[in-house]
């Protein structure tokens, strides 16, 4: 089976510094993969990089075998790239189910829409209920993200990331700021997710949860790839123990 | 004071006509759209020559808003988007400079001189309590509901203006989620030139005059009610607009000032931001 998002020797730099070496990793479809490796390893330009926020320096990033290096963030996200952020971005001064809605109903391949001067916000009702439920956020609706608690307001980013009925979905840090009870509701949400048939990458560093979680894990260390495979080998690759601990 | 009541609410309308596209570019943007002026007094030119050459009002508003937009595109496509990554004083300088070479462009084509701009309607003037209403300003009030109604209804009801909302809010978070930021932008030039454009066609009909050196006193009074409304806030823009249309009429009519009308707008501009420096609607740092 191919994989779903194949990522081949991506790399990019920022003036000096070399954030990305020669990445590549490969999703599978119906896959939950974690990315670790201690802060500054590169993560989250690799996030940015595949979603089109970052040109890459070199490299390409394949979509269900379709070259997308390059394209930018809206088109990557409409052909089915969602994505969450490590510091949340929620719109703020809108209800849920408007920031919900702005990801909904995008087409895939064309710009220009006629309905972008048609209302269809009713008609996407019901599915943006359908998707406020399947975080457990319907009953909040129609109140805005800041009058929320954080675990909630992530919810609402995957939420709103499903909207764009990905292929992929792009976890970066889930639990980070969570307290466990507000983690393990959530770790069950992205489990049905991989249950229903979504691919999800995810960066994390709240190993007990990503161990749980993930099938296979794959370590960046200094914008390199470090190793990639099962979780219990992971764990004890010294490699690993290494690059989180210090030599 | 019926009568002063309406003149304010007049003068105010045609503020919030003017400034609520430089108020609009704003919240999408964070760019001080000053020659937003420029595409006004364009509208009024081209509504002049559109209702020489057809003696229809209609056409002329429709010619006015059309080249404005495609004015307004222009300045936003290969002005604005070059410099959105550079410091915000970049494209505010292009863009005073940009408005005076069109006042000097304007004094070329259409003559130094104040052009008349006479458009006879259906009635003259009618009257309202102890007020008389012209019915230039009959149409003047008309027109500033329809386009405030059409910018509510695509803000509110339409995925457009969802997408300015998330634009204005998040620009790189709403393009991860799908929204094209060009189109976005490309739509909210054009509606908010198209909105100036009708601005300069009404205020050439209302004081029968069109010259080029009419948006000289309204560049730096919009941008006094976008301040005074809270920058990017539509509503706040209205209301500033209605408030400064109604301290000049008030003040000039009724405490003698001595003071130029203008000025009152930049001192109930001051008072306000003394107590509330984030604008009436714009929200604390």
């Amino acid at each position: 089976m191919p994989p779903i998002l194949r990522v081949e020797n991506v790399a990019k730099s920022f003036g000096g510094v070399q954030a990305l070496r020669k990445v590549s990793l490969q999703l599978m479809p119906n896959e939950i993969l974690g990315l670790i490796g201690p802060n500054g390893a590169g993560k989250t330009t690799f996030f940015n990089t595949v979603c089109g926020v970052f040109r890459p320096d070199e490299g390409r990033v394949f979509l269900e075998e379709r070259d997308v290096t390059g394209w930018p963030a809206h088109r990557i996200a409409r052909m089915g790239i969602g994505r969450t952020f490590q510091i949340v971005k929620p719109f703020r001064n809108i209800s849920l189910e408007r920031n919900v809605l702005v990801a909904l109903g995008h087409d895939r391949i064309s710009g220009w829409r006629p309905s972008m001067l048609g209302t269809g916000l009713k008609a996407h009702r019901d599915e943006v209920r359908r998707l406020l439920r399947l975080v457990g956020l319907e009953e909040f609706i129609d109140q805005t993200p800041t009058t929320l608690p954080l675990g909630h307001q992530k919810r609402m980013e995957i939420s709103r990331a499903l909207a764009l009925r990905p292929k992929v979905l792009m976890l970066d840090e889930p639990f980070a700021g969570l307290s466990e009870e507000d983690i393990v509701p959530l770790a069950g949400v992205i489990k049905n997710l991989q249950r229903e048939g979504l691919s999800i990458l995810l960066i994390e560093h709240n190993i007990p949860h990503v161990m749980e979680l993930c099938s296979r894990l794959a370590v960046l260390n200094f914008g390199e790839n470090l190793c990639d495979g099962p979780p219990e080998i992971i764990r004890r690759d010294p490699r690993v123990i290494t690059a989180y601990l210090g030599s | 004071m019926v009568q002063q009541f309406l003149n304010g609410i007049i003068t105010g309308s045609l503020y919030a006509l003017i400034a609520v596209g430089l108020t609009m570019v704003y919240g999408i943007l964070r760019i001080l759209h000053i020659a937003h002026a420029a595409v006004f007094v364009g509208g009024a030119y081209i509504g002049l020559v559109a209702y020489t050459f057809t003696g229809s009002l209609v056409l002329a508003l429709i010619a006015a808003a059309a080249g404005c937009s495609v004015l307004g595109y222009l300045i936003q496509r290969y002005l604005y988007t070059p410099m959105l990554t550079e410091e915000r004083i970049v494209p505010l300088i292009a863009s005073v400079g940009l408005f005076i070479l069109c006042e000097d462009l304007f004094r070329l084509l259409g003559g130094p001189y104040i052009r008349a701009f006479k458009v006879d309607l259906w009635f003259e003037k009618i009257a309202f309590l102890e007020a008389v209403v012209t019915a230039h300003q009959v149409l003047i009030l008309i027109t500033t509901a329809v386009c405030l109604l059409v910018v509510y209804a695509v803000i509110s009801k339409t995925k457009l203006g969802l997408a300015w909302q998330a634009t204005a809010q998040d620009m790189d978070t709403a393009r991860a989620m799908g929204v094209n930021i060009r189109q976005v932008v490309t739509f909210n030039f054009i509606i908010a030139s198209s909105i100036a454009a009708i601005a300069g066609v009404m205020t050439a009909i209302n004081y029968n005059s069109v010259l080029p050196t009419m948006g000289s006193v309204i560049s730096y009074k919009m941008f006094a009610i976008v301040v005074l409304g809270g920058m990017g806030s539509i509503p706040g823009t209205v209301v500033a607009s209605l408030i400064i249309g109604m301290s000049e009429t008030f003040m000039s009519a009724y405490f003698g000032f001595i003071m130029p009308r203008d000025a009152i707008a930049f001192t109930a501009m001051i008072l306000i931001l003394i107590v509330r420096p984030q604008g009436l609607f714009g929200r604390a740092r």
